[in-house]
């Protein structure tokens, strides 16, 4: 040990620390000097942005001073340093506006997590069974530099590919640039609940091909078909913050007329549960009945259809949209023709009016078709889609995002499935298509064909225990951090921020591992990337957009380039058209008299698609609708569960054509009689020790139909039947309601 | 004259989201108790976002109401305390100091909103989650009951750093955590002694009820009712 090393480790109480033999486990515990310089227990705060969903909201962490058992150097023991201790809002950042949703709130649980990935790792076991053994970095690097050696060696560079969840930041084009300097495939992104329908929808009605932003604060009438706006959909921090000015004006302001809010869905959300009216409509059916408001508001001649423009174009009809006369409208969506002429009138003669669609409208086999009629019925009320004058609805100017020149999942997988000796090395980073698809796809099975697969994700979950090889990342409150907005502002928002705290374990920042890989490769990468690191790289990108001397420096204080920013931008682009559609009737995978009910999957408000099960404040979450905790449940209508005999807390057994599951039973009056509902997020088999083994996963018995324009995943497009099941596995479901104290009668149960 | 903190909440703008709810969690060091003991009725939530059926399908309405310790100025749970461990502070709050809490449960049994709360075990905090701690809030220990405080470490926080710079609070400058996150703005926090703070008025709102308020208890939370929709109203 040389002196430098000594100074570096002082003894927690003198020599004995290096004493093997000392019995108490404390006198062993090296003790390291500190990073960085703190004051004890005073409070520091630094930005951050939130990783959880795409709306990518500005955080602030609070950041102290505390004790945390590390290993440096190879040595494991304790050190004084700075960390997370809370997350809030951002109050600068425009689209958190000071707030956080309950997912934001918990996501500190990503870096404190028990069951994170801590140091690289090696398969040592048979592929998918879980034995992985720790290596080092040194070794981790050679094995990922080794195999892409491999392929340049044989020309074969085609044959690596990157695998990703949707990203809105310079790690994406971090991506993009080494895959395609390498020669490696285009990366491709596992997006199935992705709203890639509305964007080609927004694209051919008004020309931008990105999510709206809506100023639902502004707004006197909202109308929603199926959006989630206030859980988990878009934007959801700053449509809750509009939805209360809406209601109450702005918090210190005379309160202006109270805005209406009308939710047209089958399955009451969250969302919906706010509504002043909950209506509601056969699935698929939602694009009927926009344009039946349409319909109305152009025979009372409350708005001229002239000044539609593209967006009534993309509708075979318009403007006089003979066939979608209330009576009409009346058969197809189940909503009173004196309803739909009602709602019409207030609509059209309550602006600032907007019409909201999401979820699952958009996951029907005619989803574009109901994303063109709302947009339609949009531009008809005066929302024409450049969000500038008196238009609550708008689309956010900003860079353009690499990820839509990826390819999607849903085409890779089909290939690779038919030719699985094209993908040779897989780079998975943060995405699990195999718990996350539907089992048609046999993403599990072709997955396991490719010979190599290296994951630079924290968890193990159902794909990463598929890799070869583990490159764990930093955590997002340990790394620097950037986003690009799509929607919650009139923008543009780039979120920043270097690391709040330093990595407390033996990771490594996934962009920093690549260009040093990068580096490594025997055939360098032609031209070489232009950045040593991503901290270099991410100041490139907003001197970019913002070219004033300070703003690097300001970005990293504020936590972005955020208006009234001197920033120049690009005009979305511009694309419009296709041909006019009219009305098809969704189609649905399972015959109806087989499979009685229309089977409707949905986002949970604690773990959304499933990416959050692992973090225990979510597991413990009481669901807001049914105040359910560490469950998976389905939900049905009374009259549908009297008529099976099916009792609350029942297991039932829900089949389709692809695969059954079992669950208990919520009787919920706020779903239609023919519709069975299920929150995604549980059943997970492999996905740390809060969510492994734990209910059931509604993923696993969908059909893989499809919305033909975009080839994306039409999720809520499957037919089911359920029934009681008599001797029930294990599923129990935990309530948070009813009796809060224990009862004598309930011990031992 | 001394503080009087009380809290108004808007149901007409809360949408139930929950964020309240762990933002609470985070704030005041709230373990979870997992799958088989929250199953027995033990889990802890502060701050509970209560849900409520009106009327059957299709014609049917939810409506939220997020309940937590109302800081009753008659409070149920402090007279029964054996060990003076629910006490009423000068400024209002119904304290629960842990030190003295012999875990009796005689106030969980007294409080007529249900917002407190028992470990019966030490609480886990599987290592690192232990990180995560608030260095301001005591950790509880099993046998100990635990509630709401209206996050009295950040009210204490701002008094002594107004006092240090000789100046009186400002309206808004104290928000408990879950006011803090609240997403629509639902929840507003103050002085009720201040007739100028914006929880006093809120708190002379028409739309104003406390819960419960039959019983005596003289809670400091109003609750906004929820409005419905008309279309004259205003404009």
């Amino acid at each position: 040990m040389d002196r430098r090393d000594f100074l570096k480790i002082t003894a927690a109480s003198g020599a004995s620390a290096t004493l093997a033999s000392c019995g108490n486990p404390e006198h062993s515990m090296v003790r390291f000097i500190p990073e960085e310089e703190l004051s004890g227990g005073v409070a520091v705060w630094k930005p951050s942005i939130c990783p959880l969903c795409p709306a990518g909201c500005g955080m602030l962490v609070r950041v102290m001073d505390g004790e945390a058992e590390v290993i440096r150097n190879g040595k494991k023991g304790t050190i004084q340093m700075g960390l997370a201790k809370k997350l809030e809002g951002n109050p600068n950042h425009p689209i958190s506006q000071g707030k956080l949703c309950v997912r934001g709130q918990a996501a500190i649980q990503v870096t404190y997590h028990p069951d994170r990935i801590i140091h690289p790792l090696k398969r040592s076991g048979a592929r998918g069974t879980g034995p992985f053994q720790e290596i080092t970095w040194d070794e981790a690097m050679s094995m990922l530099v080794s195999q892409l050696n491999g392929l340049a060696a044989s020309g074969n560079q085609k044959a690596a590919v990157f695998l990703t969840k949707p990203m809105r930041d310079q790690r994406q084009t971090l991506i993009s640039e080494f895959s395609s300097r390498f020669g490696a495939s285009v990366p491709v992104t596992f997006d199935p609940l992705g709203d890639h329908v509305l964007r080609r929808a927004n694209a051919r009605s008004f020309g931008y091909d990105q999510l709206p932003t809506f100023d639902i604060g502004r707004s006197r009438y909202v109308l929603s078909f199926g959006a989630d706006f206030l859980g988990t959909w878009n934007s959801p921090v700053t449509q809750s913050i509009g939805y209360g000015d809406m209601r109450q004006g702005k918090l210190q302001d005379q309160p202006a007329k109270r805005g209406k809010f009308v939710q047209f869905e089958a399955r009451m959300s969250q969302t919906g549960a706010n509504a002043d009216e909950w209506i509601p409509v056969n699935p698929g059916t939602e694009g009927v009945l926009a344009l039946g408001l349409a319909h109305v508001i152009m025979k009372a001649g409350l708005r001229k259809p002239e000044a539609v423009g593209a967006a009534g174009s993309q509708i075979a009809g318009w403007p006089g949209l003979a066939d979608y006369a209330p009576e009409e409208v009346e058969k197809r969506t189940g909503v009173k023709a004196e309803r739909v002429k009602r709602i019409a009138k207030e609509f059209a003669n309550n602006g600032p009016a907007i019409a909201i669609i999401g979820g699952s409208p958009l996951a029907h086999t005619n989803g574009m078709f109901g994303a063109l009629a709302v947009n339609a019925l949009n531009a008809l009320i005066g929302n024409a889609g450049a969000g500038n004058g008196e238009s609550p609805m708008g689309f956010m100017r900003q860079p353009k995002p690499n990820a839509d020149q990826n390819r999607h999942f849903e085409s890779f997988i089909a290939d690779a499935a038919q030719n699985n000796e094209r993908v040779k090395v897989l780079l998975l980073h943060e995405a699990n298509p195999v718990y996350g698809s539907p089992p048609a796809w046999r993403v599990r099975e072709t997955l396991s064909k490719i010979p190599f697969i290296a994951s630079f994700g924290s968890f193990i979950d159902e794909t990463s225990i598929l890799a070869d090889l583990i490159l764990p990342d930093h955590s997002f409150l340990e790394s620097w951090v950037d986003h690009i907005a799509e929607s919650g502002d009139s923008g543009p928002v780039i979120g920043l921020a270097p690391p709040a705290m330093h990595a407390l374990h033996q990771t490594r920042a996934m962009p920093d591992v690549l260009l040093d890989a990068s580096r490594k490769l025997a055939k360098p990468l032609g031209p070489p990337m232009p950045w040593k690191s991503y901290e270099e790289m991410l100041k490139a990108s907003v001197e970019a957009v913002d070219p004033s001397k300070d703003a690097w420096k300001s970005a990293q204080q504020l936590g972005g380039v955020m208006p009234p920013a001197n920033v120049s931008l690009p005009a979305p682009q511009t694309t419009r058209g296709g041909s006019p559609l009219s009305y098809s009737e969704p189609q649905f995978d399972g015959d109806a008299g087989q499979f009685p009910f229309h089977f409707l999957p949905f986002q949970s408000q604690a773990f959304l698609d499933g990416s959050l099960a692992h973090l225990p404040w979510l597991q413990e979450l009481p669901d807001v609708l049914t105040t359910a905790m560490w469950s998976s449940w389905v939900e049905l209508n009374p009259q549908t569960a009297a008529r099976l005999g099916i009792a609350a807390g029942d297991t039932i057994e829900v089949s389709s054509n692809h695969g059954n599951l079992q669950s208990p039973a919520v009787i919920s009056p706020g779903i239609a009689p023919n519709i069975i509902a299920m929150p995604m997020g549980q059943g997970h088999e492999t996905f740390t020790r809060f969510a492994s083994g734990r209910g059931a996963n509604p993923i696993s018995i969908l059909a893989p139909m499809t919305e033909p324009e975009t080839g994306s995943l039409a999720w809520a497009a499957t037919r089911v039947r359920v029934a009681k099941v008599q001797s029930p596995s294990k599923s129990k479901l935990i309530l948070f309601a009813g009796s809060l104290r224990e009862h004598p009668e309930d011990i031992g149960r | 004259m001394p503080h009087h903190w009380g809290m108004a909440v808007d149901l007409d703008r809360c949408t139930g989201c929950e964020a309240c709810v762990v933002a609470c969690h985070a704030e005041n060091n709230i373990a979870t108790v997992g799958d088989s003991e929250a199953a027995r009725g033990r889990a802890m939530h502060w701050i509970r976002v209560e849900r409520y059926w009106e009327g059957e399908f299709p014609e049917v309405k939810v409506k939220f109401r997020p309940v937590f310790c109302q800081q009753c100025d008659n409070a149920p749970c402090e007279p029964v305390c054996p060990t003076y461990a629910s006490a009423h502070s000068e400024e209002g709050l119904n304290a629960q100091i842990y030190n003295r809490c012999i875990g009796t449960r005689y106030c969980a049994n007294a409080c007529t909103y249900n917002v407190r709360f028992f470990n019966f075990y030490p609480p886990a905090w599987e290592k690192p989650l232990h990180l995560q701690l608030n260095p301001d809030v005591s950790v509880r220990e099993g046998g100990v009951m635990e509630k709401c405080t209206f996050c009295v470490q950040r009210i204490n926080a701002a008094e002594v750093a107004a006092g240090m710079q000789k100046r009186t609070l400002m309206d808004g400058e104290i928000q408990p955590a879950c006011v803090q996150s609240c997403t629509a703005n639902a929840l507003v926090f103050g002085d009720l002694n201040d007739p100028e703070s914006a929880v006093s008025k809120l708190a002379e709102s028409p739309r104003g009820t406390k819960l419960l308020e039959e019983l005596g208890t003289k809670p400091k939370v109003t609750y906004l009712l929820k409005e419905s929709w008309h279309e004259s109203r205003g404009a």
